[in-house]
């Protein structure tokens, strides 16, 4: 805390508050120790102690995600998710809700493109407990019909919701032109091939890959100490049998090129435009320029897309652009929602932004605000169990190793100008990017027809 | 227990029993400055991270006739630069060091936050003090922050299903004093009207140090940051107390029902509400553990019920002041207000009177303890996780401070919660939740154009 005095007294000797106080450098980031253990079956532990809070916080990844899904049976791994915990050999969906309640524990289960992921919470006295139901769910899941019935009804109509919000509508189409026909297209399923998936598409996916050795067990916070914890797991997870880990589908993604989309979307107020770029998985070279160079572009209220399209041309509320990585893969899109007759410059101001990142190298300044709120925005991500707990989660589904975590500050504070330009020319020009348009047709397609050849289809 | 006794580095939080008598244990100190300014510091060094929250006793519902969205308005007018910090720079300078920030209008306050790397805390709090001080109030800030404005409408009210039935047409039917029933968003054409001298008044009225709370948690050493409080917040002016708005409701004597067509939506939803109790009565302590009993997670009365028994409903939610409101900032008057988003082969008629069927069982009979612990457990473990986060510890401290005066509810109001009894909840479903005090507001999915052909 030395450094923390030196400031006070500084600002202290100016005795004016007209100029910004100066601050010490940021620190360098610790890691909490993570142990990694793994049982006779192959499941890897991830164990970070610490007892400063009577909270456990529990993921059980498994490489499982929608990427999994056969053909024609799309929803398949979301199906399995949303019905671990609706019944196994030995409970009924309502005694797993209330012995949860009556440990005061969470637990979902969620599923995206690379994972289904088991996450749950609770105070360190009943950890036993809900390793127990934990165990069971992933284990012994039964997928009674009638609960197989009642997802497939509610999620016909959630589905139907998802897809009358706009942002659904471009993203989904986004990932589609971007990934072909490489299961990462797939973003939402839709309710026919939901509707397909019987109990032994469920049992089978669960006996297939719902395994030991395709799995990874991270637990943070106040657990009895490794030796107690290690006999634990061995007591619920040992007897859990080894399988074989299937290797994750493939398929071709489409070269990229400039596609342009317009989704009707009649009565919409304003329009969403999304733009997509496939980029690389977290372990290529080009990944952390790509980060940062995203985060020039459209992270955060500093960036340009926030700066220029929102605050000085009053174009639209939000502004941003994100990178989501894959295991295999990610992309970068950028993305805002405009009113109807803004909509051509602000068409033109977006794809000006990213050509921008192209054609010229950010300044040094830009550069090191960005990293250091990059890196801000990761150890404050860090404050809470869950915060950790799920990078280490993600990590195992993505396949990466933990010195991604222990290295990540360092190497985005290594990435240089020439590095974020020759990554923009490669993932942000607007030349060769899917640019998926939402709105009412009938008074936006002209508009986008000034930027070539539009696809209009209507919402589904 | 007077928490502000406790050695300030010893305990975070402590529970001497995680299931038995729970006992929070957040360590704060609490002062004020000559000029007003209430400040709560909540050291703990879990991680090196501090959050810099700054609440302002003034939100939507203190907005007059013709200009609502005005709080929110001067929410984004407080990002448009200061004396020596101009516009972009607040937003740069906080991310720049690493931070994250943003603020909020609510009906009753309007917040303003930064959360940064430990060392940087010095950087949010001359901000916070110079926008409080000298906010750059021009013409060119205000309509530029009109047209985002709008777009923020467009965006998240008008482009939305559900939303601008929620936010404009329900409130219009539950509530009869305007105060209370219009939007936080605002009308184009109140926002239109706003001028640069209703913004000046406004920030001379309301963005007083003496109408302020600024809480601090995190890693901090608080004699340090007594200092620069000291010299960044000192020199501001306290200005005379805003009178409170007026925010009488009748009485409500009659059960008020609209059905709303929506363009946007293709599920329909059911909202039910009731005016609730007065903030900290022990009917409003009784009411929350009752929603938990209703509506708190998978194992509740009405999800076993209407999810998964009759299968009318495809979810629900509720609370006391849905949906802006929590328990923790819930303030009387208010709603307690249930969601339903129903199955579409279901009447909403019928939704409702399943309902009123749950709450029936309610009247009658007392929950059993088992149930009642269970809400107990949801409860202490759902505040346990919350305070992990420095965010969340300096919010709930600045807001109890200013709703209620006390900050150190952080840490005793979990015992009220905890000591209400079958029977008072019993008694709480027979007073609240009566046929004349219901709203029910239906939102169907209007016929699609092609459909009228």
């Amino acid at each position: 805390m030395k450094a923390l005095i030196v400031f006070v007294t500084a600002a202290a000797l100016l005795g004016q508050q007209s100029k910004p106080p100066e601050t010490p450098p940021l620190q360098p980031f610790k890691l909490p120790q993570i142990k990694e253990r793994k049982l006779g079956n192959g499941l890897t532990v991830l164990l970070a102690e610490d007892q400063r809070i009577p909270l456990v916080t529990l993921r059980l990844a498994f490489v499982a995600g929608s990427r999994f899904d056969p053909e024609g049976k799309s929803g398949l791994s979301e199906t399995v998710a949303s019905l671990l915990k609706e019944g196994t050999a030995s409970r009924n969906s309502r005694q797993i809700a209330e012995e949860l309640a009556d440990i005061g524990a969470n637990l979902d289960v969620n599923s995206n493109a690379d994972g289904l992921t088991v996450s749950g919470n609770v105070l360190s006295g009943q950890f036993a407990a809900l390793l127990e139901l934990t165990s069971d769910v992933v284990r012994n899941a039964s997928f009674p019909e009638d609960e197989i019935k009642l997802r497939k009804q509610n999620r016909a109509q959630e589905l139907a919701f998802q897809r009358s919000q706009s942002s659904t509508l471009a993203s989904e189409k986004v990932r589609s032109v971007l990934f072909g026909a490489h299961p990462y297209s797939r973003y939402l399923p839709s309710p026919a091939s939901v509707n397909a998936i019987t109990r032994s598409d469920l049992m089978g996916f669960r006996d297939r890959l719902l395994t030991p050795a395709n799995a990874v067990l991270v637990l943070i916070g106040a657990i009895p100490g490794e030796q107690q914890t290690m006999d634990m797991l061995r007591a619920r997870f040992e007897s859990w049998t080894n399988k074989p880990v299937p290797t994750p589908p493939s398929g071709e993604a489409p070269k990229a090129a400039r596609k342009l989309v317009v989704i009707d979307r009649p009565g919409s107020a304003q329009v969403d435009i999304m733009t997509g770029h496939a980029t690389v998985n977290r372990l290529q070279a080009d990944y952390f320029p790509l980060i940062v160079g995203t985060a020039i572009l459209g992270g955060g209220a500093s960036s340009r897309l926030f700066l220029n399209l929102r605050e000085r041309d009053g174009f639209a509320y939000q502004a941003n652009a994100m990178h989501v990585p894959f295991r295999d893969t990610g992309y970068v899109s950028a993305i805002t929602q405009v009113r109807p007759e803004v909509l051509e410059p602000a068409m033109k101001g977006l794809f000006a932004e990213m050509d921008k990142m192209a054609a010229e190298p950010v300044t040094s300044q830009e550069l090191s605000n960005v990293k250091n709120y990059l890196n801000g925005f990761f150890v404050i991500g860090l404050e809470s169990q869950g915060g950790l707990a799920n990078q280490l989660a993600a990590l195992r589904v993505a396949g990466a190793p933990l010195e991604y975590l222990e290295q990540y500050v360092t190497r985005v504070r290594s990435v240089e100008p020439d590095q974020i330009q020759r990554v923009a020319a490669k993932y942000m020009t607007s030349k060769d990017a899917a640019i998926v348009v939402v709105g009412d047709a009938g008074k936006i397609a002209k508009t986008v027809e000034k930027f070539g050849a539009v696809q209009v289809e209507k919402a589904q | 227990m007077n928490p502000m006794k406790l050695p300030l580095y010893l305990a975070f939080l402590s529970l001497l029993s995680p299931l038995g008598a729970a006992e929070l244990n957040i360590a704060f100190e609490k002062y004020k400055l000559p000029n007003g300014l209430r400040v709560i510091l909540a050291p703990d060094s879990a991680a090196p991270v501090v959050t810099v929250y700054l609440v302002y006793g003034v939100g939507s519902r203190s907005e007059e006739k013709g200009r609502s969205g005005f709080a929110h308005l001067f929410e984004h007018m407080m990002f448009q630069g200061s004396a020596n910090a101009p516009k972009g720079m607040h937003f740069q300078m906080v991310e720049s060091n690493g931070g994250n920030l943003n603020g909020s209008t609510h009906p009753d306050y309007t917040d303003y936050y930064e959360t940064l790397p430990a060392n940087k805390l010095a950087v949010a709090l001359w901000l916070e003090a110079d926008r409080m001080r000298s906010l750059a109030i021009t013409k060119e800030n205000l309509d530029n922050q009109k047209e985002a404005v709008k777009q923020e409408r467009r965006l998240s009210v008008d482009n939305q299903p559900y939303a601008k039935a929620i936010v404009e047409d329900f409130p219009a039917l539950a509530f009869r004093n305007w105060s209370n029933s219009h939007s936080s968003i605002g009308s184009f054409e109140d926002l239109n009207a706003a001028t640069v001298q209703d913004v000046s008044k406004f920030f001379a009225t309301y963005y007083a140090p003496n109408n302020a709370v600024l809480a601090v948690a995190g890693d901090i050493k608080p004699a340090e940051v007594k200092k620069l409080i000291a010299e960044y917040f000192g020199g501001l002016k306290a200005q005379p107390q805003p009178k409170a708005p007026d925010l009488t409701e009748p009485e409500q004597k009659e059960a008020r029902r609209e059905v709303y067509r929506d363009a946007l939506a293709r599920v329909p939803a059911v909202l039910v509400s009731y005016p609730g109790p007065k903030r900290r009565s022990p009917d409003y302590y009784a009411l929350t553990m009752l929603d938990i009993v209703l509506t708190g997670g998978d194992s509740s009365r009405l999800y076993q019920a209407m999810v998964k028994g009759t299968q009318s409903v495809l979810g629900v939610e509720a609370n006391l002041g849905w949906p802006y409101q929590q328990f923790s900032d819930y303030k009387d008057p208010g709603l307690y207000v249930v969601n339903f988003t129903y199955n579409p082969a279901v009447d909403g008629k019928k939704v409702v009177s399943e309902f009123e069927g749950e709450i029936e069982k309610l009247k009658q009979a007392p929950v059993s303890a088992k149930e009642l612990e269970r809400a107990r457990n949801t409860l202490r473990s759902t505040r346990v996780r919350s305070l992990q986060s420095s965010m969340s510890r300096a919010n709930l401290l600045a807001l109890y401070e200013l709703l209620d005066g006390k900050p150190e509810l952080l840490n005793t109001e979990l015992e009220e919660f905890l000591k209400v009894t079958p029977e008072q909840i019993r008694a709480v479903a027979a007073k609240y939740f009566v046929g004349a005090r219901q709203t029910v507001f239906d939102i169907v999915p209007a016929p699609k154009k092609e459909d009228k052909k």
